[in-house]
């Protein structure tokens, strides 16, 4: 077997070019992921070195088998066949190179050992294959939102050069009498080599210049890397392992805009996006015309992190020029981004933090600036006294526990839309008498419950969050009982996730859980079969924040009625534009589809007749849609409960 | 530059208000306060006055419940000094709360002289916008009402604008020291976040200033006799039937009162 890094070129020792050429390519390599390293650490630490086996299983099925990616079926699958190729031709890399330098190893060349040679050809066919396809996709089918720039079309040149160099090596070496073994692709290659007119004994120097090709573009390869765009390569396998397992909600801080007020994670978000735009496809507030992009969210991040290289120093802020505060306003916090970000980005705790900042400045919008207000002072948005939260049980013939006086089994928290909205009052009503006749025991917290505080914390007003959980938790510690319910999703995170409980949290049930239990229990019958067409419309904060998606559908077809999906449910589900305080804000100029309105055409479309919520606000903002896109005819709201009582009320 | 904020807290009318059992007032136990509207755009101006011209900002506030409240937020917004007056009647007219305010302010060393004295213009429990003009008056200063900004401070002088109606405006200049009654700020009042006022809770201190010789009672001439709350002058009619029926029963309800 032939040495490739024996002997002279242009007369100078091969190896001592290698050693040159290793030692520059490692050394710019390290600067730059010294200087990456450098940066992160003037950030503020964030906690991630817990869940050891959560984050490892993570690991292996968003990096190691790219599920996200494959969520895109055409881009996944090349993706993977890429990834996987490179995985096989970085450790041949380095085996090589090894070899390379250190000749004395008692190794042979990866190419020359014989399952590392089979495999890389076999991988680099596949790899080759991938790259076909995602050049295709990215300038033939040009899918929306993905960001076209220089950087993709030289990655792609520079990843088909070192697959095709070591390629047509293995055919030259294979022509040259040198590839031993079954060989298919070096066989064939090395076929076409001769059908080119190759000569046999010119064959061997033509595999030692592509192994040198090889070689030189990845160490070329290694340098670019970590000044381009597939940055992502080497900075989202670390994304991925210190990824949030849970809905991700920065801890409690003054805000950022400036780098070291960002914690680590959050700027990490930036070096590991490959701006894929698959968080813009998601995105209600893209989708509507907003301004906001989370894609273009990471970039900012990432390019306030290169002005801190390029010029050092602190002093450089994303507001209010690289992201505008009202790009930070129109997030509605529904996770569609986070959750299909390949990468495990976290664009909402960046929004957040921003928006924090926004309001320690006291800069929003008026309509906002009251409902903080109303809640700070009464305790619900819609600026009514505490007195009036229970008013809506006085249309009902039954008297509803004070959980406060007498012991229950389930303390109901009814959430401020559903309490106070005359609009959702009857079917409040509507619930308590479905829990009245299956025998639940429940009682509520009448004046003493105020707004749990959910959205205050996802608009940036986290001491408002603090006050109303406390007052909360207080109210809640007087109150003798055993689980608690809600029919509000946000009300149902901020208990079940984000509260601080001092003597253990309790269970906190979503109402469509319990309905489920008590319909499974028999302790709930349906007197009469249901019929007809609906479709089901997954809150964000039930779905993708607490993952609750079987119960609702479940109740649904226990009822008897034909359950069909939109194309875009569980956890794939379109917000309604609400979250995030978003219903307490202005309209701005310029909304083309407002997300409800994309949401009941969406529902319309299906054929149902019926479009099913299990939030208060969802079925304001679907209300109100229905009447704006003209699908008064066609189409009937109804939150969950309403459809219980139809089948179960004697 | 001083800037002096007079504030109160009143009746909040988002809470249902009961008459106390002699019929003559409202039961101070039952009802909750609230910082008085104009008097929260009084402290707006004299924050963006000071944020302009520089200087200091001191609020004045006769004690009350959750009067601590409307001072620390104060506080948080930018206010310099908080001052809680002790021994004011909450019974007191109009009148009597001038004449006690300026007592206290004159007793105790610092709060006075102060380039402006900003209040509101009117407060839900000062209809008649008295306040203002009656500490001019007890104070020797001149006074300007309904202003909606302080466009110029110079000189010793200071540029108003005073709003009249249908948006006719008028532009005045008053000598300093002044007293103001403000009717709204150039801007909105300010948001302040709770973790600011948490945070002035800990680091502001609230100054008590007594009263000298508290007003037992009113001494206006004015005596309440009664007060009565709201009655429900009858109730809607609901037109029922189909939109044919319903429009016929219009019709004729409206030829009824002579109105076709």
């Amino acid at each position: 077997m032939t040495d490739p890094a024996a002997g002279l070129v242009l007369g100078i020792p091969a190896r001592l070019i290698l050693w040159g050429l290793a030692l520059v390519a490692f050394g710019l390599f390290g600067r730059r992921v010294a200087a990456y390293v450098k940066v992160l650490k003037r950030a503020r630490p964030e906690p991630r070195w817990d869940r050891w086996p959560a984050r490892i299983r993570r690991f292996l099925f968003e990096v190691l088998l790219q599920r996200k990616l494959l969520e895109e079926p055409l881009i996944g699958v090349a993706h993977l066949l890429i990834f996987w190729a490179f995985v096989f031709y970085a450790t041949s890399f380095f085996w090589n190179l090894l070899k390379g330098l250190l000749p004395f190893l008692p190794v042979p060349y990866a190419d020359q050992a014989y399952a590392m040679a089979l495999a890389l050809e076999i991988f680099g066919v596949i790899g080759l294959a991938g790259l076909v396809t995602a050049a295709f996709r990215r300038y033939l089918l040009r899918p929306p939102r993905l960001e076209q720039t220089r950087d993709a079309g030289i990655i792609l040149t520079l990843i088909s050069v070192v697959l095709l160099s070591s390629l047509v090596g293995a055919g030259a070496a294979s022509l040259a009498g040198e590839a031993h073994g079954w060989r298919p692709v070096a066989t064939a290659v090395g076929g076409l080599l001769a059908a080119a007119g190759a000569e046999a004994a010119e064959a061997g120097a033509l595999a030692a210049a592509m192994w040198w090709v090889h070689m030189v573009t990845v160490l070329g390869f290694l340098v670019y890397l970590p000044y381009s765009k597939h940055l992502h390569l080497l900075a989202s396998p670390f994304g991925v392992l210190f990824g949030a397992l849970e809905p991700p909600m920065p801890a409690a801080s003054d805000g950022a805009s400036r780098l070291e007020e960002f914690t680590w994670r959050q700027l990490f978000s930036g070096l590991a996006c490959a701006e894929c735009g698959r968080c813009d496809r998601a995105c209600p507030a893209q989708n509507s015309g907003y301004q906001l992009s989370p894609k273009m969210l990471m970039h900012q991040v990432k390019e306030l992190i290169m002005a801190s290289l390029a010029a050092g120093g602190n002093g450089h802020a994303l507001l209010p020029d690289r992201v505008k505060p009202e790009q930070v306003w129109a997030c509605m916090t529904c996770l569609a981004c986070i959750a299909r970000c390949p990468v495990s980005n976290e664009h909402v705790p960046v929004l957040i933090e921003l928006r924090r900042k926004l309001v320690a400045d006291g800069e929003l919008d008026g309509h906002l600036q009251e409902a903080l207000t109303n809640l700070a002072r009464y305790g619900n948005s819609f600026g009514q006294s505490a007195r009036n939260r229970a008013r809506w049980a006085q249309g009902l013939d039954f008297k509803i526990k004070d959980a406060r006086k007498e012991p229950v089994t389930w303390l109901w928290f009814t959430g401020d839309y559903a309490a106070y909205d005359p609009r959702l009052q009857p079917i409040t009503r509507t619930a308590a008498r479905v829990l009245a006749r299956a025998g639940v025991d429940f009682g509520i917290l009448y004046e003493a419950e105020q707004n749990s505080g959910n959205d205050a914390r996802r608009v940036g007003e986290e001491g408002l969050f603090e006050t109303l959980m406390e007052k909360n938790l207080a109210a809640i510690a007087k109150a003798r009982f055993e689980k608690i319910v809600t029919t509000d999703p946000h009300s149902l995170h901020a208990l079940r996730q984000e509260y601080r409980w001092s003597n253990g949290r309790p269970q906190v049930a979503h109402h469509t859980e319990l309905i489920w239990e008590l319909i499974r229990t028999n302790r709930l019958t349906p007197l009469r079969r249901l019929s007809g067409k609906v479709t089901y419309h997954d809150p964000c904060y039930l779905g993708r924040y607490n993952g609750v998606y079987d119960a609702p559908r479940r109740i649904l077809r226990a009822l008897g009625l034909e359950l069909v999906e939109m194309p875009r449910c569980g956890s794939r589900s379109y917000c309604c534009g609400a979250g995030g305080g978003r219903i307490w804000m202005e309209d701005v100029a310029g909304i083309q589809e407002r997300p409800a309105e994309s949401r009941v055409r969406e529902a319309a479309a299906t054929g149902a007749a019926t479009l099913v919520v299990a939030c208060p606000k969802d079925w304001v903002m679907f209300q109100d849609a229905r009447k704006t896109t003209g699908l008064e005819d066609k189409l009937v709201i109804k939150d969950i409960v309403e459809l219980v009582e139809e089948a179960t009320q004697p | 530059m001083h800037f002096l904020v007079l504030m109160r807290m009143v009746p909040d009318v988002i809470e249902e208000l009961e008459i106390a059992p002699d019929g003559k007032s409202l039961d101070r136990e039952a009802l909750r306060l609230i910082a008085s509207e104009s008097d929260d755009h009084a402290l707006e101006e004299a924050l963006l006055l000071k944020e302009r011209h520089g200087g200091r900002v001191t609020v004045v506030a006769p004690e009350a419940p959750e009067v601590d409240d409307l001072l620390y937020a104060a506080a948080a917004k930018g206010a310099d000094r908080l001052v809680r007056l002790r021994g004011v009647n909450p019974g007191l007219g109009v009148p009597a709360l001038a004449g006690s305010c300026v007592a206290a302010l004159q007793s105790s060393a610092g709060l006075l002289p102060a380039d402006l004295i900003l209040t509101g213009a009117q407060t839900i429990e000062d209809l008649d916008g008295l306040i203002a003009p009656l500490v001019a008056f007890r104070l020797g200063l001149p006074y300007i009402g309904v202003v909606t900004a302080v466009t110029e401070i110079a000189e010793g002088k200071a540029s108003v604008i005073k709003e009249f109606q249908a948006g006719y405006r008028g532009e005045f200049e008053i000598a300093l020291p002044a007293v103001l009654g403000v009717q709204s700020a150039e801007k909105p009042p300010r948001y302040v976040p709770v973790a600011k006022v948490r945070a002035a809770m800990k680091s502001a201190k609230i100054e008590d200033v007594e009263v000298p010789q508290p007003v037992a009672q009113s001494l206006d001439g004015i005596e309440v006799l009664s007060m009565a709350k709201p009655e429900v002058a009858g109730r809607a009619e609901m037109l029922e039937g189909s939109p044919e029926e319903v429009a016929g029963k219009i019709c004729e309800l409206l030829a009824e009162r002579g109105l076709l």
